[in-house]
């Protein structure tokens, strides 16, 4: 029992930087990124492909860390002229060219069969991690959300002409909080890799992706810990659902695709009743101005 | 002085404006006026970085403008309002004005991270600069409020404050007096008239002649793309080219009282 409950936080754990990413560029900035599930992706290649090649694991890492963010300016700069919809399919489009390419050339990552990754020392040492990763990205995005910084991507996630007409380069903006959030999902990744063992296309699928969105849209889009909690739930209701396979005598493969189901219900549910999420992006109060 | 000079620009085979040439001087409020689709919108539009023109030149002080970059003129001390105002709806007041404030070190991730006393000290400066604009404005006691929630007129007032965050040496302002109401009009009015005390150039778009007589030390008349007229006001409004492509007669004379 207490080792599926290290199982279950560690996955929330990981799952909730993921979220925190997708809402730095979502949530706060508009920026619809249907490829997040990418630098996860690279951060677990890394650390594969790095012990494959016999290094220690910080190389891996190192690497990851390195080059998720460069990999975050070579998509948004080519959307530079473009409309933000256009960045919904270059991302989209991004991660499964990633995969795709993880999956058809065997020689770099083992193709289909993926890669092995050297496991964390114990269960401990994964929730350990998992949970300083998460601690560590919860307080940057804070700092960011309630920061002038944060306040300006908001103003663009509103109107990007009002940013442009106040002086403000939209690019940079989103250069810059595309690559912090980049550099979140390719540390989950990281922590992923070593934490499952193995590294394979099929875990970084569009369909990945769409379980970050559900946490975002059901948490509460611009608010972190809104989005750490809708993380956990959907984690929770993951894994629960495993339960209820058993019970029922159920396929297990229709349980898996009942449960996206439920994940879609649950989206189109939140976008009609509470389009803001269960904890609502906060509201900065100034207090009253001393005349 | 701001200097637009000979400006033509088309859209495909539409000719929005064919030569036109306006200058604004500062400490005083220059008034564009023009029909609907006279280019009024589009000439503000070129002025602002907004359209790159087929040719002409923008100047202010003598120096050009870079045509097509919004935020570089706008970071040259050139802040404009739009007719629909543009706003943070989903941000209160008072942060919509602070989002005015220029070059804030607490709007890079190397200041948050590495200078948060810097950033915080910038933060209170500008909200201090922030409730008095916003006293001025007489908005201080929605502050707190969603700026989507405003009223119209409202909304025009605020953008207004967030361009004076940045303290613009020219202000371009797209009828700020559509559709707000009268009480609203005048403290506009008598706004715009501190602006330009100020010594700031103002560019004021407006249908509404009573104030354009009201405020205006000069005015250029666009139709069709082309300036027909130039002046003050009691000039543009005895102008026979005027009256007939904007003014218009009254239908039935007026009684004399």
């Amino acid at each position: 029992m207490i080792d599926f409950a290290i199982y279950l936080v560690t996955v929330a754990a990981i799952w909730s930087v993921l979220a925190i990413s997708l809402n730095l560029q979502f949530g706060m900035t508009g920026l619809v990124n249907f490829g997040q599930i990418l630098p996860f992706g690279i951060g677990a290649y890394a650390a594969g492909i790095g012990a494959s090649l016999g290094y220690p694991w910080w190389v891996g890492a190192i690497a990851a860390i390195v080059f998720a963010p460069l990999c975050s300016l070579a998509v948004v700069f080519p959307t530079r002229r473009l409309s933000q919809d256009y960045w919904a399919l270059i991302t989209l489009a991004a991660a499964e060219i990633f995969r795709l390419t993880m999956l058809n050339t065997p020689s770099v990552a083992g193709g289909a069969d993926g890669v092995m990754v050297p496991r964390f020392g114990s269960s401990t040492t994964a929730l350990v991690v998992s949970l300083a990763l998460l601690a560590v990205s919860f307080l940057v995005a804070e700092r960011i959300s309630r920061s002038p910084f944060g306040r300006m991507l908001r103003v663009l996630r509103e109107d990007e002409v009002l940013a442009s007409t106040l002086g403000r380069n939209p690019m940079r903006y989103q250069a810059s909080v595309s690559m912090v959030a980049w550099i979140m999902g390719a540390a989950a990744g990281i922590a992923y890799g070593h934490f499952s063992g193995y590294v394979a296309p099929t875990s970084f699928t569009v369909t990945e992706t769409f379980i970050i969105w559900t946490a975002v849209i059901l948490g509460g889009p611009g608010r972190n810990i809104g989005v750490i909690c809708g993380a956990i739930i959907i984690q929770v209701l993951g894994v629960s659902s495993r339960f209820v396979a058993q019970w029922v005598d159920l396929p297990s493969d229709l349980v898996a695709n009942l449960r996206l189901a439920l994940f879609g219900l649950l989206l189109v549910v939140m976008f009609i009743y509470r389009p803001q999420g269960l904890v609502p992006e906060r509201r900065e109060v100034r207090n009253a101005a001393r005349d | 002085m701001l200097r637009a000079t000979d400006i033509s620009l088309s859209f495909g085979g539409l000719k929005a404006l064919s030569k036109v040439s306006v200058e604004a001087a500062p400490g005083a409020v220059t008034g564009l006026i023009g029909p609907n689709g006279s280019g009024k919108s589009t000439l503000l539009n070129v002025i602002a970085g907004v359209y790159v023109p087929d040719e002409g030149t923008v100047t202010l002080n003598g120096e050009p403008l870079p045509l097509g970059r919004p935020e570089r003129v706008a970071q040259r001390g050139v802040g404009r309002t739009f007719q629909v105002p543009k706003l943070a709806h989903r941000l209160t007041v008072f942060q919509n004005m602070l989002a005015g404030e220029k070059d804030h070190c607490g709007e890079t991730l190397a200041g948050i991270f590495l200078r948060p006393g810097k950033v915080a000290r910038q933060e209170r400066e500008a909200a201090e600069r922030a409730d008095s604009i916003l006293r001025r404005l007489g908005m201080a006691h929605k502050a707190n409020d969603l700026a989507g929630s405003l009223s119209g007129g409202q909304q025009k007032l605020l953008t207004m404050g967030m361009l004076l965050m940045a303290d613009p040496a020219v202000l371009l302002l797209d009828e700020p007096a559509a559709g707000v109401n009268p009480v609203l009009i005048e403290q506009q009015v008598e706004f715009l008239k501190t602006l330009r005390d100020e010594g700031r150039i103002v560019i004021l778009i407006e249908h509404n002649m009573d104030m354009i007589a009201n405020v205006c030390d000069r005015v250029f008349v666009l139709d069709a793309g082309s300036l027909i007229a130039a002046g003050t006001p009691a000039d543009i409004r005895a102008d026979e080219t005027v009256i007939r492509s904007y003014l218009g007669q009254p239908a039935v004379p007026r009684e004399q009282p």
